[in-house]
């Protein structure tokens, strides 16, 4: 009964631990390409053939491969010596101190130990003026740093199981300390080695925290590259993925597990077959017999095949760890091909997926072909028009190109940190872009940037639990109405939310004046209580799904929800009459190596094949002539969404004027960050310190009765 | 080097074992102890590199100390229930034939090695209103959930992502459990909660530590799960630090960092002290 119910509740425990990887599964197989909502199985392995065409997946996953491989190697070689020299260690508090100092990453919260190590590799590369000073070095060295404890920590305890006179005796019999430790020593720690190797392996292969925050432009591992996707929607090819890793590691570990259970059952069988042959021999003696009993397999020891084998898999795995970083090394070094760095947003370009256009390799074919150059696009994402300039005003990285947002291309060229384009090599620009999108305010003189793509932020709307007579004045009172309470998302990002609360208001969105932010705010928290949640992709899964009723987003996205909407969810959409209008543009860095590669990659996306293709895997409007122009690429989207991508009888230029987002001072940013902060805290003036001391003190009683119940555990011992 | 002739008790060690561990020191002064000397000066110092304390004073605001003792109280939420989730089932793997334990510790690693972003982005769907656990609470009749955006939410991510961590620390110790212990303490006339709260708890307890920290730190400053879990409520100190790195204000993450950093060191500390030098490996 006891048994019955343990098993069960590991039964449970289990399932809960696997319910989200069976979501995974089971949505890799999904016929639409929503994350949220299931259309039916389709085993035709669609997003599976995706994921193989996608060189931006596989180039990140071999990364991790090649990372998580070089980093565990080092770490264990670096951890299992400084285990061996930290049990040897004579003196206690250099020992303990040793030992503190290596706990401390795993001590550390990983966003600490990600921003101390940023913070030291870019000063460092400052020091020494490297021009890219976060890549694949600064990511190993970081991997082996929150490696190594794991390691040393299970090293240490095999050192102290350790029959301290095996060692003497070797040394004794004259082997050097060297042989003594490799003939004697490390057969015994070897179990700790293995373990410690795989648990860096893994935290490796799985990091996040720390990896975003050190990771560089040339080299983007897996998860880092699954945060950038934020703007657009995750699509079930990383699904795939998923399921081919599950599956893989699966295989792997259910063979480990077997090799072990059947080396334990070759030793059992072999004790068997011993008894059984001793018996034969007492009885045969018995029996007066001559004795005749066949020698069996067993004999051959298993024991001692079994931790050969652990030696065997170490030393392979090392030397193909060695030979790679050797590979990766050279590739550094010795690289004929020219690297072009592209940053720009999640899935913000046609990259081959269902039979699209390539625009990389297309790049890469054209290079060769008509200019006889080895270029290598290197194309890396980011997350938001911030986390672009953090990275670039830290001087962290090298760009080549990048595509942020027309607020942000005002910022960096105040601060000098963009290139002035020679316009000579990139005639399309004169040829394909529509008069409309040049001399915007952030570049008046058309200096610095190409646009790329344009839209227009609206509101989306389930129809079918949306009364007609709320949305017929389209404005923004929808997104502040009591009846959706709990239905509605709002932005998670503090311009876009407090935008949302201007236009309604009628507000300059772009205003330095402290009390129009303030109202702004007041505005924000009457609508607060009505929320389900802040958004920024999420929305996709929500809208889609019905989870949300009613929020705001860009109009592209809208076309992606609608073609993966559920079957009882009706979403429409429609224009505020004031909204946020962007423009996002093409923008070379003076940090750039290749000013003319980079100006010749800008002029290749304004070419009719790249901007129909980019305009149609993107859903957002094209400032590019003959997109608009162009039959086949209104065929393509539809007539309902060309409508709403490109409303009739619209004058761009003076709405853009009029409702684009502008880069405030820093006392204004500052102070809407101080804002936002209140906003999500919710803390209000009124509400007082009061409740925040209560709430303080009783977290403090609480730690301090847990150390009270510790003292006083310990002295009943 | 500058070994003393006079002095009778010799060094034996030889000089492999004197200086295996140097490259590591090097490397934990070069990658573990500078950095953390980087925090401490840019939380000292303002954007113009002048000292200050104000952004160290920030973190003691209103604003930030709710963020922050909102952190604290999810935090403990989720390892509690880790806890008590946690160890009935080291306890229950530990007490089976050691082909299963082999077999259901691999399978409680075994999520460890997909991606924590893609478990937890397919946890929402999970807990949305029309997903599988409330079209199965509908189908049994009960009450839906309206899970996603709510504390509860972020609670049932972090424990969901940090339960393994938990149970590998807390299963390494009960393994090498002596059992004959507790059958002596059942013979002297223990019973069952007796049993649990005289032998196995305190023998176990090196694990529960390891366990609780391994829980307890990376869901005190998760920014992840609370994004994508939480709603409009739930910020957590972890989302402020990176939204003020995010926003280039590296002097402002530096000092929230430094401080959060200072707390968890030291509650840590206390922990580690009452449970001397444990060999709390993720293990056996």
């Amino acid at each position: 009964m006891k048994k019955k119910l343990s098993a069960i509740y590991i039964a449970i425990i289990l399932s809960f631990l696997f319910a989200p990887i069976a979501v995974l599964v089971v949505f890799s197989f999904n016929s639409g390409a929503s994350t949220s909502v299931f259309e039916g199985f389709s085993f035709d392995f669609h997003w599976y053939a995706e994921l193989f065409k996608n060189r931006e997946i596989l180039n990140a996953l071999k990364n991790s491969l090649i990372l998580a491989l070089t980093s565990a190697a080092i770490s264990t070689v670096v951890g299992t010596a400084a285990a061996f020299g930290i049990y040897h260690m004579k003196k206690k508090w250099i020992k303990r101190s040793v030992l503190s100092a290596t706990n401390i990453p795993m001590m550390n919260p990983d966003i600490i130990t990600g921003i101390s190590l940023m913070f030291l590799f870019v000063f460092v590369g400052t020091l020494l003026g490297l021009q890219t000073k976060l890549g694949f070095w600064t990511m190993l060295i970081a991997h082996v740093t929150f490696s190594l404890p794991y390691v040393i920590l299970n090293v240490l305890p095999k050192f102290k199981q350790m029959d301290k006179s095996l060692p003497e005796a070797a040394l004794d019999l004259g082997c050097t300390p060297l042989q003594s430790f490799f003939k004697v020593q490390l057969p015994a720690i070897l179990p700790g080695v293995f373990t410690g190797m795989i648990m860096a392996f893994t935290m490796s292969l799985d990091d996040f925290v720390i990896s975003y925050f050190t990771s560089g432009v040339d080299f983007q591992t897996l998860p880092v590259l699954i945060y950038s996707m934020t703007k657009k929607s995750v699509k079930p090819t990383i699904y795939a993925l998923s399921t081919l890793i599950f599956i893989v590691i699966l295989i792997m570990l259910l063979i480990s597990n077997r090799e072990q259970t059947s080396g334990a059952r070759l030793e059992a069988k072999r004790k068997r077959e011993e008894k059984r042959r001793r018996e034969a021999i007492i009885r045969a003696q018995k029996s007066g017999k001559p004795v005749k009993v066949k020698k069996t397999s067993g004999d051959k020891g298993p024991r001692r095949s079994r931790s050969f084998n652990f030696t065997k898999i170490i030393a392979l795995v090392c030397v193909l760890s060695i030979i790679i970083t050797l590979c990766v090394t050279l590739s550094f070094f010795s690289e004929k091909t020219l690297v072009l760095n592209v940053y720009n947003w999640g899935e913000y370009i046609s990259d081959g997926s269902e039979d699209s256009y390539d625009t990389n390799r297309e790049f890469e074919i054209y290079c060769k072909e008509e200019l006889g150059l080895n270029v290598r696009v290197n194309y890396v994402t980011y997350t938001s028009n911030e986390d672009l300039y953090a990275k670039l005003s830290s001087g962290a990285v090298s760009y080549d190109v990048i595509i942020p947002s027309d607020y942000m291309i005002a910022r960096l060229a105040s601060e000098g940190l963009l290139a002035e384009l020679n316009f000579d090599n990139i005639p399309n620009y004169e040829k394909n872009i529509s008069e409309d999108f040049k001399g915007l305010y952030y570049d008046e003189n058309n200096l610095y940037s190409v646009p790329y793509t344009y839209g227009m932020v609206g509101v989306i709307y389930d129809a079918n639990r949306v009364d007609p007579e709320d949305t017929a004045d389209s404005s923004w009172d929808l997104m502040w109405n009591e009846k959706y309470s709990g239905q509605i998302v709002q932005f998670n990002n503090s311009r876009d939310a407090f935008g949302t609360a201007f236009y309604k208001l009628g507000l300059d969105v772009n205003t330095e004046d402290r009390a129009v932010w303030d109202q702004g705010l007041a505005e924000l928290q009457k609508q607060k209580p009505l929320l389900k949640k802040l958004v920024m992709d999420e929305i996709y899964n929500m809208m889609e799904s019905g989870e949300a009723t009613i929020g705001a987003y860009y109009a592209g996205d809208y076309l992606t929800m609608l073609d993966n909407q559920a079957d009882n969810v009706d979403l429409q959409f429609y224009y505020p009459e004031n909204t946020n209008l962007f423009v996002d543009a093409m923008c070379v860095p003076t940090c750039t190596q290749n000013q003319e590669l980079a100006e010749t990659y800008i002029n290749f996306m304004l070419s009719d094949d790249a901007a129909i293709a980019n305009a149609e895997y993107i859903c957002y409007a094209s400032p590019h002539k003959n997109v608009y122009e162009s039959d086949v690429y209104a065929e393509d989207m539809g007539e309902d969404a060309m409508a709403i991508l490109y409303p009739e009888n619209f004058d761009f230029a003076q709405k853009y004027d009029q409702n684009c987002y502008k880069d405030l001072n820093v006392e204004t940013k500052a102070y809407i960050n101080e804002l936002w902060s209140k906003y999500a805290t919710d803390y209000t003036e009124e509400e007082g310190c009061g409740s925040l001391i209560a709430g303080g003190s009783s977290i403090a009683i609480a730690i301090v009765t847990v150390g009270m119940a510790f003292i006083v555990k310990k002295k009943e011992d | 080097m500058t070994a003393n002739p006079n002095v009778k008790k010799k060094d034996n060690r030889s000089l492999l074992a004197k200086y295996a561990a140097a490259p590591h020191i090097v490397w934990a002064v070069l990658f573990i102890i500078a950095p953390l000397i980087f925090v401490a000066y840019y939380a000292f110092t303002d954007a113009s590199g002048a000292f200050s304390l104000l952004n160290l004073a920030e973190f003691f605001s209103p604003a930030y100390l709710k963020i922050f003792l909102r952190s604290v109280k999810l935090a403990l939420i989720s390892t509690v229930i880790c806890l008590l989730l946690g160890y009935p089932i080291a306890y229950f793997i530990s007490r089976t034939k050691p082909k299963t334990q082999r077999l259901l510790i691999l399978l409680i690693m075994l999520p460890m090695w997909m991606n924590f972003l893609i478990r937890t982005y397919a946890i929402m769907v999970l807990i949305q209103d029309t997903g599988i656990i409330n079209s199965f609470l509908g189908m049994i009749g009960f009450p839906q959930m309206s899970l996603l955006g709510t504390e509860t939410a972020v609670v049932l991510g972090m424990v969901y992502d940090y339960l393994p961590y938990m149970i590998l620390p807390i299963y390494s110790v009960m393994a090498k459990l002596d059992y004959r212990l507790v059958e002596a303490a059942s013979d002297l006339g223990c019973n069952g909660f007796a049993v649990l709260r005289k032998v196995i708890i305190p023998l176990s307890l090196s694990g529960i530590v390891s366990g609780v920290t391994m829980v307890l730190v990376p869901s005190i400053s998760t920014f992840y799960i609370s994004q994508k879990l939480g709603g409009p409520d739930t910020l957590l100190i972890g989302d402020v630090i990176e939204q003020q790195y995010a926003s280039s204000n590296y002097n402002m993450a530096a000092a929230l960092s430094f401080v959060l950093m200072l707390i968890l060191l030291v509650g840590l500390a206390v922990a580690n002290k009452y449970t001397d030098g444990n060999e709390g490996g993720m293990m056996p």
